[in-house]
Protein backbone atom coordinates (compact mmCIF):
# COMPACT_ATOMS: atom_id res chain seq x y z
CA UNK A 1 0.00 0.00 0.00
CA UNK A 2 2.79 2.43 0.41
CA UNK A 3 4.20 1.50 -2.18
CA UNK A 4 1.68 1.95 -4.74
CA UNK A 5 1.67 5.89 -2.75
CA UNK A 6 4.87 6.26 -3.43
CA UNK A 7 4.99 5.45 -6.95
CA UNK A 8 1.58 7.52 -7.12
CA UNK A 9 3.08 10.14 -5.40
CA UNK A 10 6.42 10.37 -7.68
CA UNK A 11 4.40 10.25 -10.42
CA UNK A 12 2.31 12.75 -9.69
CA UNK A 13 5.23 14.94 -8.65
CA UNK A 14 7.42 14.19 -12.36
CA UNK A 15 4.36 14.97 -14.09
CA UNK A 16 3.74 18.36 -12.50
CA UNK A 17 7.54 18.64 -12.58
CA UNK A 18 7.66 18.45 -16.41
CA UNK A 19 4.20 21.05 -16.57
CA UNK A 20 6.18 23.24 -14.57
CA UNK A 21 9.29 23.21 -16.60
CA UNK A 22 8.03 22.42 -20.29
CA UNK A 23 5.00 24.46 -20.82
CA UNK A 24 4.76 27.08 -17.45
CA UNK A 25 7.82 28.48 -17.95
CA UNK A 26 6.74 30.00 -20.53
CA UNK A 27 3.03 30.42 -20.03
CA UNK A 28 3.74 33.55 -18.03
CA UNK A 29 1.16 36.07 -16.50
CA UNK A 30 3.36 39.32 -15.96
CA UNK A 31 5.83 38.28 -16.46
CA UNK A 32 5.06 35.40 -13.44
CA UNK A 33 4.94 31.82 -13.60
CA UNK A 34 2.82 29.70 -11.31
CA UNK A 35 4.75 27.34 -8.36
CA UNK A 36 2.89 23.85 -9.33
CA UNK A 37 5.71 22.14 -7.27
CA UNK A 38 4.12 24.53 -3.97
CA UNK A 39 1.13 23.04 -4.78
CA UNK A 40 1.57 20.12 -4.93
CA UNK A 41 3.11 20.57 -1.09
CA UNK A 42 -0.05 21.99 -0.36
CA UNK A 43 -1.81 19.58 -1.35
CA UNK A 44 -0.40 17.18 -0.78
CA UNK A 45 -0.57 18.23 3.53
CA UNK A 46 -3.90 18.86 2.60
CA UNK A 47 -4.89 15.55 1.48
CA UNK A 48 -2.53 13.56 3.38
CA UNK A 49 -1.39 15.51 6.98
CA UNK A 50 1.36 16.64 8.25
CA UNK A 51 4.21 13.85 7.59
CA UNK A 52 2.79 13.12 3.79
CA UNK A 53 3.04 16.94 3.17
CA UNK A 54 6.49 17.29 4.70
CA UNK A 55 8.00 14.76 2.90
CA UNK A 56 5.71 15.07 -0.56
CA UNK A 57 7.38 18.75 -0.25
CA UNK A 58 10.40 18.16 0.65
CA UNK A 59 10.55 15.68 -2.42
CA UNK A 60 9.48 18.24 -5.01
CA UNK A 61 10.92 20.86 -3.69
CA UNK A 62 14.09 18.71 -4.39
CA UNK A 63 12.77 18.12 -7.71
CA UNK A 64 12.67 21.94 -8.80
CA UNK A 65 15.73 22.68 -6.65
CA UNK A 66 17.58 20.39 -9.29
CA UNK A 67 16.62 23.15 -12.05
CA UNK A 68 17.26 26.37 -10.02
CA UNK A 69 20.37 28.66 -9.41
CA UNK A 70 19.90 28.37 -5.65
CA UNK A 71 21.40 26.21 -3.72
CA UNK A 72 20.44 22.71 -3.88
CA UNK A 73 17.59 22.21 -0.62
CA UNK A 74 16.36 25.48 -0.32
CA UNK A 75 12.87 25.12 -2.19
CA UNK A 76 12.87 21.73 -0.33
CA UNK A 77 13.12 23.01 3.30
CA UNK A 78 10.30 25.63 2.33
CA UNK A 79 8.08 23.32 0.34
CA UNK A 80 8.46 20.67 3.57
CA UNK A 81 7.66 23.38 6.00
CA UNK A 82 4.89 24.53 4.43
CA UNK A 83 3.42 21.10 3.37
CA UNK A 84 3.84 20.23 7.17
CA UNK A 85 1.98 23.24 8.11
CA UNK A 86 -0.77 22.93 5.67
CA UNK A 87 -1.12 19.24 7.11
CA UNK A 88 -1.82 20.72 10.49
CA UNK A 89 -4.34 23.40 9.59
CA UNK A 90 -6.16 20.41 7.37
CA UNK A 91 -6.65 18.67 10.65
CA UNK A 92 -8.51 21.01 12.34
CA UNK A 93 -10.39 22.53 9.69
CA UNK A 94 -10.79 20.04 6.79
CA UNK A 95 -13.65 17.98 8.83
CA UNK A 96 -16.39 20.25 7.74
CA UNK A 97 -14.50 22.74 5.06
CA UNK A 98 -16.35 23.42 1.62
CA UNK A 99 -14.40 24.18 -1.62
CA UNK A 100 -13.98 27.28 -1.80
CA UNK A 101 -12.56 27.86 1.78
CA UNK A 102 -9.79 25.36 0.86
CA UNK A 103 -9.07 27.23 -2.27
CA UNK A 104 -8.96 30.42 -0.25
CA UNK A 105 -6.12 28.81 2.22
CA UNK A 106 -4.09 26.97 -0.39
CA UNK A 107 -3.50 30.36 -1.96
CA UNK A 108 -2.83 31.64 1.11
CA UNK A 109 -0.81 28.86 1.57
CA UNK A 110 1.13 29.49 -1.59
CA UNK A 111 1.95 33.34 -0.88
CA UNK A 112 3.06 32.04 2.70
CA UNK A 113 5.53 29.81 1.18
CA UNK A 114 7.03 32.12 -1.54
CA UNK A 115 7.39 34.87 1.47
CA UNK A 116 9.28 31.74 3.14
CA UNK A 117 11.55 30.62 0.62
CA UNK A 118 12.26 34.39 0.07
CA UNK A 119 13.56 34.88 3.75
CA UNK A 120 15.60 31.23 3.85
CA UNK A 121 17.60 32.34 0.74
CA UNK A 122 17.79 36.24 2.07
CA UNK A 123 19.00 34.72 5.18
CA UNK A 124 20.97 31.41 4.51
CA UNK A 125 21.51 31.23 0.73
CA UNK A 126 20.77 33.58 -1.87
CA UNK A 127 20.98 37.29 -1.27
CA UNK A 128 19.25 38.50 -3.94
CA UNK A 129 15.66 37.32 -4.20
CA UNK A 130 13.80 39.98 -2.60
CA UNK A 131 14.06 42.52 -5.60
CA UNK A 132 11.51 45.02 -6.63
CA UNK A 133 9.19 42.51 -8.18
CA UNK A 134 8.16 41.02 -5.44
CA UNK A 135 4.90 42.34 -4.60
CA UNK A 136 4.20 41.01 -8.12
CA UNK A 137 5.16 37.98 -7.98
CA UNK A 138 4.06 37.36 -4.93
CA UNK A 139 0.23 38.60 -5.73
CA UNK A 140 0.09 37.09 -9.55
CA UNK A 141 2.16 33.67 -8.60
CA UNK A 142 -0.53 32.98 -5.48
CA UNK A 143 -3.80 33.35 -7.58
CA UNK A 144 -2.38 32.00 -10.79
CA UNK A 145 -1.37 28.59 -8.79
CA UNK A 146 -4.63 29.14 -7.08
CA UNK A 147 -6.41 28.45 -10.57
CA UNK A 148 -4.76 24.45 -10.88
CA UNK A 149 -5.08 23.82 -7.00
CA UNK A 150 -8.37 22.27 -7.79
CA UNK A 151 -6.73 19.91 -9.92
CA UNK A 152 -3.60 19.40 -8.04
CA UNK A 153 -5.86 18.65 -4.30
CA UNK A 154 -7.58 15.75 -6.90
CA UNK A 155 -4.56 14.52 -8.06
CA UNK A 156 -3.08 14.42 -4.69
CA UNK A 157 -6.70 12.95 -3.28
CA UNK A 158 -5.59 10.12 -6.26
CA UNK A 159 -2.16 9.49 -4.33
CA UNK A 160 -3.57 9.09 -0.71
CA UNK A 161 -6.40 7.32 -1.88
CA UNK A 162 -8.87 10.20 -0.65
CA UNK A 163 -12.05 12.10 -2.25
CA UNK A 164 -11.59 15.50 -3.78
CA UNK A 165 -12.33 17.25 -0.96
CA UNK A 166 -13.56 17.50 2.55
CA UNK A 167 -14.07 13.90 4.71
CA UNK A 168 -10.38 12.63 5.01
CA UNK A 169 -10.42 13.30 8.74
CA UNK A 170 -13.86 12.45 8.92
CA UNK A 171 -14.33 10.10 11.83
CA UNK A 172 -16.37 6.82 10.82
CA UNK A 173 -19.38 6.77 13.56
CA UNK A 174 -20.93 3.45 14.36
CA UNK A 175 -24.01 3.35 12.06
CA UNK A 176 -21.73 3.14 9.21
CA UNK A 177 -20.37 -0.32 10.34
CA UNK A 178 -24.02 -1.51 10.50
CA UNK B 1 -14.54 21.34 16.56
CA UNK B 2 -11.58 19.50 18.76
CA UNK B 3 -7.92 20.01 17.70
CA UNK B 4 -6.79 16.43 16.89
CA UNK B 5 -3.66 15.46 18.78
CA UNK B 6 -0.55 14.90 16.27
CA UNK B 7 2.05 12.42 17.53
CA UNK B 8 5.55 12.89 17.55
CA UNK B 9 6.08 10.91 14.55
CA UNK B 10 5.08 14.09 11.90
CA UNK B 11 7.57 16.59 14.33
CA UNK B 12 10.52 14.05 13.90
CA UNK B 13 9.70 13.27 9.93
CA UNK B 14 9.72 17.51 9.97
CA UNK B 15 12.83 17.54 12.04
CA UNK B 16 15.01 15.24 10.01
CA UNK B 17 13.80 16.83 6.35
CA UNK B 18 14.83 20.47 7.78
CA UNK B 19 17.83 18.96 8.49
CA UNK B 20 18.57 17.01 5.26
CA UNK B 21 17.60 20.51 3.49
CA UNK B 22 19.99 22.17 5.71
CA UNK B 23 22.76 20.04 5.28
CA UNK B 24 21.89 19.90 1.12
CA UNK B 25 21.88 23.80 1.22
CA UNK B 26 25.56 23.80 2.73
CA UNK B 27 27.12 21.30 1.15
CA UNK B 28 25.71 22.80 -2.57
CA UNK B 29 26.70 26.06 -1.30
CA UNK B 30 30.22 24.78 -1.21
CA UNK B 31 30.38 23.00 -4.34
CA UNK B 32 30.64 19.60 -2.84
CA UNK B 33 30.95 17.62 -5.82
CA UNK B 34 28.91 14.53 -5.03
CA UNK B 35 25.65 16.34 -4.59
CA UNK B 36 26.62 18.11 -7.78
CA UNK B 37 27.12 14.66 -9.27
CA UNK B 38 24.05 13.37 -7.94
CA UNK B 39 21.78 16.60 -9.41
CA UNK B 40 23.49 16.29 -12.67
CA UNK B 41 22.72 12.84 -12.64
CA UNK B 42 18.93 13.62 -11.97
CA UNK B 43 18.67 15.99 -14.09
CA UNK B 44 19.80 13.88 -16.97
CA UNK B 45 17.36 10.79 -15.79
CA UNK B 46 14.75 13.50 -16.20
CA UNK B 47 15.71 14.99 -19.29
CA UNK B 48 14.39 12.45 -22.08
CA UNK B 49 11.03 13.07 -20.64
CA UNK B 50 11.36 17.27 -20.50
CA UNK B 51 12.63 17.06 -24.70
CA UNK B 52 9.04 14.53 -25.34
CA UNK B 53 7.18 17.05 -23.49
CA UNK B 54 8.89 20.13 -25.29
CA UNK B 55 7.79 18.80 -28.47
CA UNK B 56 4.52 18.77 -27.03
CA UNK B 57 4.19 21.82 -25.62
CA UNK B 58 6.40 24.00 -27.65
CA UNK B 59 3.49 25.11 -30.11
CA UNK B 60 1.00 26.20 -27.31
CA UNK B 61 3.98 28.04 -26.01
CA UNK B 62 4.38 29.84 -28.58
CA UNK B 63 0.90 30.59 -29.49
CA UNK B 64 1.08 32.03 -25.83
CA UNK B 65 3.75 34.27 -26.52
CA UNK B 66 2.90 35.16 -29.93
CA UNK B 67 -0.69 36.40 -28.20
CA UNK B 68 0.52 37.95 -25.01
CA UNK B 69 2.88 39.86 -26.86
CA UNK B 70 1.46 40.95 -29.91
CA UNK B 71 1.22 44.42 -28.61
CA UNK B 72 4.44 44.76 -27.74
CA UNK B 73 5.95 43.04 -30.42
CA UNK B 74 4.11 46.02 -32.61
CA UNK B 75 6.09 48.84 -30.11
CA UNK B 76 9.35 46.97 -31.18
CA UNK B 77 8.81 47.01 -34.34
CA UNK B 78 8.29 50.46 -34.67
CA UNK B 79 11.11 51.50 -32.20
CA UNK B 80 13.22 48.92 -34.46
CA UNK B 81 12.30 51.09 -37.83
CA UNK B 82 13.36 54.02 -36.06
CA UNK B 83 16.05 52.88 -34.58
CA UNK B 84 17.68 51.30 -38.23
CA UNK B 85 16.90 54.83 -39.47
CA UNK B 86 18.80 56.28 -36.87
CA UNK B 87 21.43 53.55 -37.92
CA UNK B 88 21.59 54.41 -41.57
CA UNK B 89 22.50 57.90 -40.55
CA UNK B 90 25.05 57.03 -37.78
CA UNK B 91 27.11 54.38 -40.18
CA UNK B 92 29.66 56.43 -41.40
CA UNK B 93 30.43 57.16 -37.86
CA UNK B 94 30.59 53.66 -36.91
CA UNK B 95 32.24 51.87 -39.99
CA UNK B 96 35.51 54.24 -37.82
CA UNK B 97 35.05 52.57 -34.79
CA UNK B 98 35.17 49.11 -36.47
CA UNK B 99 38.11 50.02 -38.03
CA UNK B 100 39.36 51.16 -34.49
CA UNK B 101 38.45 47.73 -33.14
CA UNK B 102 40.38 46.09 -35.61
CA UNK B 103 43.84 47.97 -34.85
CA UNK B 104 42.97 47.25 -31.29
CA UNK B 105 42.56 44.02 -31.81
CA UNK B 106 45.71 43.59 -33.99
CA UNK B 107 47.49 45.92 -30.69
CA UNK B 108 46.45 43.55 -28.09
CA UNK B 109 47.23 40.29 -30.17
CA UNK B 110 43.32 39.24 -30.33
CA UNK B 111 43.48 38.67 -34.00
CA UNK B 112 43.37 34.56 -33.35
CA UNK B 113 40.12 35.15 -31.49
CA UNK B 114 38.05 34.62 -34.81
CA UNK B 115 39.69 30.93 -34.68
CA UNK B 116 38.28 30.22 -31.36
CA UNK B 117 36.63 26.93 -31.08
CA UNK B 118 32.63 27.44 -30.51
CA UNK B 119 29.49 25.47 -30.26
CA UNK B 120 25.96 26.45 -31.54
CA UNK B 121 23.56 25.38 -28.89
CA UNK B 122 19.82 25.54 -28.78
CA UNK B 123 17.95 27.43 -26.12
CA UNK B 124 16.40 24.71 -24.53
CA UNK B 125 14.22 26.39 -21.89
CA UNK B 126 13.99 30.38 -20.43
CA UNK B 127 14.36 30.75 -16.61
CA UNK B 128 11.87 28.47 -14.87
CA UNK B 129 12.21 30.42 -11.74
CA UNK B 130 10.16 33.72 -10.59
CA UNK B 131 13.20 34.83 -8.68
CA UNK B 132 15.49 34.25 -10.96
CA UNK B 133 15.10 35.81 -14.44
CA UNK B 134 18.77 35.34 -15.61
CA UNK B 135 19.01 32.01 -16.65
CA UNK B 136 18.39 30.36 -20.01
CA UNK B 137 19.14 26.41 -20.62
CA UNK B 138 20.64 25.53 -23.56
CA UNK B 139 21.07 21.43 -24.92
CA UNK B 140 24.59 21.21 -24.86
CA UNK B 141 26.81 20.03 -21.82
CA UNK B 142 30.01 19.00 -20.98
CA UNK B 143 29.82 16.19 -24.09
CA UNK B 144 30.06 18.90 -26.69
CA UNK B 145 33.40 19.86 -24.76
CA UNK B 146 31.19 22.52 -22.87
CA UNK B 147 32.92 23.35 -19.30
CA UNK B 148 31.68 26.07 -16.37
CA UNK B 149 32.32 29.38 -16.83
CA UNK B 150 32.76 29.65 -20.49
CA UNK B 151 31.77 32.57 -22.78
CA UNK B 152 28.36 32.77 -24.22
CA UNK B 153 27.61 34.60 -27.09
CA UNK B 154 24.39 35.41 -29.64
CA UNK B 155 24.06 38.01 -32.94
CA UNK B 156 25.51 41.18 -31.48
CA UNK B 157 28.01 40.13 -28.70
CA UNK B 158 28.29 38.27 -25.37
CA UNK B 159 25.71 37.52 -24.01
CA UNK B 160 26.22 35.28 -20.34
CA UNK B 161 28.83 32.83 -19.19
CA UNK B 162 27.84 28.78 -18.45
CA UNK B 163 27.11 27.59 -15.03
CA UNK B 164 26.32 24.00 -14.13
CA UNK B 165 26.71 22.14 -17.16
CA UNK B 166 25.25 18.87 -17.43
CA UNK B 167 26.20 16.09 -19.91
CA UNK B 168 23.77 17.04 -22.46
CA UNK B 169 22.97 20.37 -21.14
CA UNK B 170 23.37 23.58 -19.80
CA UNK B 171 22.21 26.54 -17.62
CA UNK B 172 23.55 30.28 -18.74
CA UNK B 173 23.82 32.91 -16.52
CA UNK B 174 23.11 36.34 -18.18
CA UNK B 175 25.08 39.28 -17.98
CA UNK B 176 22.32 41.50 -17.27
CA UNK B 177 22.43 39.85 -13.48
CA UNK B 178 23.20 42.50 -11.37
CA UNK B 179 25.80 39.81 -9.51
CA UNK B 180 27.49 39.64 -12.82
CA UNK B 181 31.07 41.35 -13.78
CA UNK B 182 32.67 41.33 -16.57
CA UNK B 183 36.00 43.49 -17.04
CA UNK B 184 35.65 45.62 -20.34
CA UNK B 185 37.80 47.80 -22.33
CA UNK B 186 36.62 50.95 -23.91
CA UNK B 187 37.87 50.47 -27.79
CA UNK B 188 39.80 53.44 -28.75
CA UNK B 189 40.60 53.80 -25.49
CA UNK B 190 43.23 52.03 -22.79
CA UNK B 191 40.08 52.38 -20.12
CA UNK B 192 39.04 49.08 -18.58
CA UNK B 193 36.07 48.81 -16.11
CA UNK B 194 33.84 46.63 -14.51
CA UNK B 195 30.43 45.96 -16.13
CA UNK B 196 27.91 45.00 -14.38
CA UNK B 197 24.18 44.11 -14.62
CA UNK B 198 21.27 46.20 -13.88
CA UNK B 199 17.93 43.94 -14.32
CA UNK B 200 15.96 42.48 -17.25
CA UNK B 201 15.64 45.01 -20.35
CA UNK B 202 17.75 47.86 -17.93
CA UNK B 203 20.74 48.95 -19.41
CA UNK B 204 23.89 47.92 -18.27
CA UNK B 205 26.48 49.61 -15.95
CA UNK B 206 30.25 50.70 -15.66
CA UNK B 207 30.98 51.87 -12.08
CA UNK B 208 34.11 51.15 -11.69
CA UNK B 209 37.69 52.38 -12.72
CA UNK B 210 36.83 54.89 -15.56
CA UNK B 211 38.70 58.21 -14.65
CA UNK B 212 36.81 61.62 -14.86
CA UNK B 213 40.07 62.33 -17.44
CA UNK B 214 39.60 59.22 -19.59
CA UNK B 215 38.01 60.23 -23.19
CA UNK B 216 35.43 58.05 -23.33
CA UNK B 217 31.99 59.62 -25.30
CA UNK B 218 28.61 58.04 -25.63
CA UNK B 219 28.34 55.30 -28.93
CA UNK B 220 31.83 54.23 -27.96
CA UNK B 221 31.88 50.63 -28.03
CA UNK B 222 33.13 48.05 -24.21
CA UNK B 223 34.31 44.20 -25.71
CA UNK B 224 35.89 41.97 -23.14
CA UNK B 225 39.18 43.02 -21.48
CA UNK B 226 40.59 39.19 -21.83
CA UNK B 227 42.97 40.43 -18.71
CA UNK B 228 44.53 37.59 -17.44
CA UNK B 229 41.98 36.81 -14.24
CA UNK B 230 39.03 37.40 -16.82
CA UNK B 231 36.84 34.29 -17.76
CA UNK B 232 36.50 35.46 -20.93
CA UNK B 233 38.22 35.73 -24.07
CA UNK B 234 39.00 39.62 -25.02
CA UNK B 235 37.60 41.66 -27.97
CA UNK B 236 34.31 40.40 -27.59
CA UNK B 237 31.85 43.41 -28.03
CA UNK B 238 29.67 43.66 -24.81
CA UNK B 239 27.78 47.07 -25.45
CA UNK B 240 27.97 50.56 -26.56
CA UNK B 241 28.05 53.10 -24.27
CA UNK B 242 24.64 55.00 -23.88
CA UNK B 243 25.36 57.32 -21.61
CA UNK B 244 28.56 59.10 -19.51
CA UNK B 245 27.95 60.29 -15.81
CA UNK B 246 30.36 61.95 -14.26
CA UNK B 247 30.68 61.27 -10.31
CA UNK B 248 32.31 64.19 -8.92
CA UNK B 249 32.89 62.76 -5.42
CA UNK B 250 34.84 59.65 -6.37
CA UNK B 251 36.23 61.30 -9.79
CA UNK B 252 35.31 58.44 -11.81
CA UNK B 253 32.68 58.48 -14.85
CA UNK B 254 29.82 55.87 -14.71
CA UNK B 255 28.99 54.47 -18.26
CA UNK B 256 25.33 53.65 -19.05
CA UNK B 257 25.78 50.95 -21.40
CA UNK B 258 23.59 49.57 -24.07
CA UNK B 259 24.20 46.13 -24.81
CA UNK B 260 24.86 44.80 -27.95
CA UNK B 261 24.21 41.29 -27.37
CA UNK B 262 20.54 39.61 -28.45
CA UNK B 263 18.90 38.86 -25.07
CA UNK B 264 14.88 38.26 -26.46
CA UNK B 265 13.57 35.73 -28.31
CA UNK B 266 16.68 33.63 -28.48
CA UNK B 267 16.53 30.69 -30.03
CA UNK B 268 20.68 29.27 -30.45
CA UNK B 269 23.49 30.73 -28.90
CA UNK B 270 27.07 30.01 -29.60
CA UNK B 271 29.42 29.17 -26.86
CA UNK B 272 33.04 29.97 -26.87
CA UNK B 273 35.14 26.93 -25.69
CA UNK B 274 37.68 29.26 -24.28
CA UNK B 275 38.51 28.49 -20.68
CA UNK B 276 41.65 31.06 -19.18
CA UNK B 277 44.78 29.02 -18.26
CA UNK B 278 44.01 29.06 -14.69
CA UNK B 279 40.88 27.48 -14.72
CA UNK B 280 42.20 24.69 -16.66
CA UNK B 281 45.34 23.93 -14.62
CA UNK B 282 42.41 23.56 -11.67
CA UNK B 283 40.51 21.53 -13.78
CA UNK B 284 44.04 19.42 -14.61
CA UNK B 285 44.66 18.92 -11.02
Amino acid sequence: MLMIKLLKGLFVIALVLIFQLELFARIRFFGVMPELMLGVAIASGWNGGPSAGAITGFVSGLAIDLYLATPLGLSALTYALVGYLIGIVAEIVAEDVERIVRLVISITAVALGIIVYVIFGELIAEPNLYNKNFGKILVVAALYTGIFMPILHYALAWVFHQNTHTGHQRPLNRSQFT
Amino acid sequence: MALPRRNSGSRFTLAILLLSSVTLISLDARGYEPVTNLRKAAMAIVQPFRNMANTIFDPIGDAWESLSQGDSLEKENALLRTQLGELLEYRTTTEGAVEELAALRTQLDLENLGGQETVVAEVTAQSVSNFDPYIIEIGKGTQSGIREGMAVISVGGLIGRIENPGLRSAQVRLITDPNVNIGVLVVGTNQIGILAGNGVGQPLRVSDGIPVSAEVEIGNILVTSGSERSPYPGGFAVGTVLEVIVDEINLEKELVIAPTGQFEGLEFITVILYEPANSRNERDQ
